[in-house]
């Protein structure tokens, strides 16, 4: 369904329909980062919810920002799209205050958390005015197709389900193609079909240009899309790298049970309870190639044997258990 | 700003209950009103009609939408949305409270020449809509800084209750007893000086430098409640 659409007035396939607005021109500074964040500080009177941070995201990337509960990534998000003021610290993006609307606001898109849109209008009146007030040129019945909800465009966003609304708020921060967006969330509650065009159609953006600051709690979609992903916990950036640099910093794990008695193994392992065995390794393939030798030579069985390298969410496990 | 006001003016006529309570009420009080001008002008006079007239659709339509309005679109998170635009803070203001300030004063004016046409015209024309424009002005004021402390539409119903019932009071005290006692004290209420404006606007018999010093009291009114919203007006809800 997101294949051939008109771009900006013209039926041609997304992949060629080129970012959005006047202020897209190169202008000089593509070599300097998108959004620029310098020793952020943010109270919530006597409560410091981030604290020093500091990152940077490059033209075209998509960088995602992670973290536990409170960790102050939603904080971050809103103060370097200008909703909020930061206690101390710089945010610039394009190299200007983000709370200078009338200069950023043309070039980015927003998707917020929670919906926010007026029960009482349709999806093609909402789409329609904050298209318009985002001062950039799209033509509403493209983005409606985009989310697939050209066949809702004229029932009231009262009546939409929580997903159709997603998809809604996702049409507003495409509108136009605009060159930096923030998806705070996206696909929650959404469908697994839904899912799959809202990322094929973000894929498309990038593939103009489009840079994506995203948070996410499916670190799946994190681990599959992220150029570089950065981790918060507690307030401050944790640990920030690819997705490889991140997973690096841990062993992989080989899990399997074995029956009693138990055999002395021929690597390092940890005894989990119920036969559960546990044995972390830098080296994956090298030691897994050893415990299987072992297994045949010993006659062992090691039943539902699992092996892999390092997830994101090990990772993210090892960050919250921090 | 016009795109916000559009869409508000939809949303205002798709919505019944506001569209019965701030509109059709309004006029239908003020129908009453001038029905039955004999009495009330005998109770005060044909400009304390007028006052009531315009304060009725100023305090129940006017500001009482007003809050509900931005109360509502707070609450739905509607107001994060305009600001994740590149549409600045006056102008979402503004395109919200467009439409029900236009239709506020299309009313008071409509309903104004009705009351004209039934017990003739005003002394002073021009006094009598510098006299609508200032209460429109302080009800705006009074508006935006009742927002701030009105969590959703239903605490609105709450919140607007002093200064709705107030300023009518104020009107019926001042527009049935003059202001020849308590001078000072009525003229500083809200809706006092705005009242008695009207009465010389609608009666004659004052000067217009007197009249026109009577601006004051009501754009102090204003400032009041810029100064007071500009503290405590929020563009999210409390978390």
């Amino acid at each position: 369904m997101f294949f051939r659409k008109k771009c900006h007035g013209e039926v041609m396939t997304w992949s060629h329909c080129p970012v959005n607005t006047a202020t897209a021109e190169i202008d000089g500074m593509s070599s300097t980062p998108v959004i620029d964040v310098e020793r952020l500080n943010l109270t919530y009177g006597d409560f410091h919810a981030v604290k020093d941070l500091s990152f940077q995201v490059e033209r075209g990337e998509l960088y995602a920002l992670l973290g536990t509960n409170g960790a102050g990534k939603t904080s971050t998000l809103e103060t370097v799209e200008g909703h909020r003021t930061a206690a101390s610290g710089t945010v610039r993006v394009f190299g200007k205050s983000p709370r200078d609307r009338r200069a950023v606001r043309p070039r980015m898109g927003i998707m917020l958390q929670e919906s926010g849109f007026s029960p009482d209008l349709t999806v093609r009146e909402s789409v329609r005015l904050i298209g318009k007030l985002t001062q950039r040129t799209d033509q509403v019945e493209r983005v409606l197709g985009i989310v697939d909800l050209t066949r809702k465009a004229t029932t009231k966003v009262s009546q939409l389900s929580g997903g159709e609304k997603r998809r809604l708020d996702f049409a507003t921060a495409v509108y136009g193609a605009p060159e930096l967006i923030f998806l705070d969330e996206p696909t929650t509650g959404l469908d697994i079909q839904s899912r799959d065009d809202l990322w094929g159609a973000v894929d498309r953006l990038r593939e103009d240009g489009s840079t994506v600051v995203l948070t996410t709690h499916y670190l799946e979609e994190a681990q599959q899309r992220a150029d570089r992903i950065g981790l918060m916990h507690k307030g401050a950036l944790y640990r920030e790298g690819t997705v490889s640099e991140l997973t690096r910093m841990l062993p992989a794990a080989i899990r399997f049970f074995l029956a009693d008695p138990v055999p002395a193994l021929p690597l390092r392992a940890t005894r989990e309870g119920g036969g559960k065995v546990l044995i972390e390794t830098f080296d994956l393939q090298k030691d897994l190639f050893t415990l299987l030798r072992w297994a045949q030579d010993q006659a062992v069985e090691l039943r539902e044997l699992q092996a892999g390298p390092t997830r994101l969410d090990d990772v993210f496990r090892a960050l919250s258990s921090d | 700003m016009f795109p916000i006001a559009l869409s508000e003016l939809v949303q205002i006529f798709r919505n019944r209950l506001v569209l019965v309570t701030s509109l059709v009420m309004p006029a239908a009080v003020s129908a009453v009103f001038i029905y039955q001008h004999e009495g009330f002008a005998a109770l005060g006079s044909l400009g304390y009609i007028a006052a009531v007239v315009m304060f009725t659709i100023g305090a129940f339509g006017l500001y009482a939408t007003t809050v509900t309005t931005l109360a509502s679109r707070r609450q739905n998170l509607f107001l994060k949305r305009l600001r994740s635009t590149a549409a600045g803070d006056a102008a979402i203001l503004a395109g919200l409270l467009l439409p029900i300030t236009v239709i506020s004063l299309v009313q008071v004016a409509v309903i104004m020449t009705v009351l004209a046409v039934v017990t003739g015209e005003p002394d002073n024309v021009l006094l009598l809509a510098a006299a609508v424009l200032s209460m429109v002005i302080m009800m705006l004021g009074l508006g935006l800084a009742t927002a701030g402390v009105t969590n959703s539409p239903e605490h609105a119903q709450v919140t607007t209750l002093p200064i709705s019932l107030g300023a009518v009071a104020v009107v019926s005290w001042v527009g049935i007893s003059g202001t020849e006692e308590l001078t000072l004290l009525k003229r500083l209420l809200p809706g006092g000086s705005a009242t008695e404006l009207v009465l010389n606007a609608w009666n004659g018999g004052a000067s217009l430098a007197d009249s026109l010093i009577l601006l004051a009291p009501t754009l102090s009114w204003v400032i009041v409640a810029v100064a007071l919203a500009s503290r405590i007006f929020r563009w999210e809800p409390r978390r």
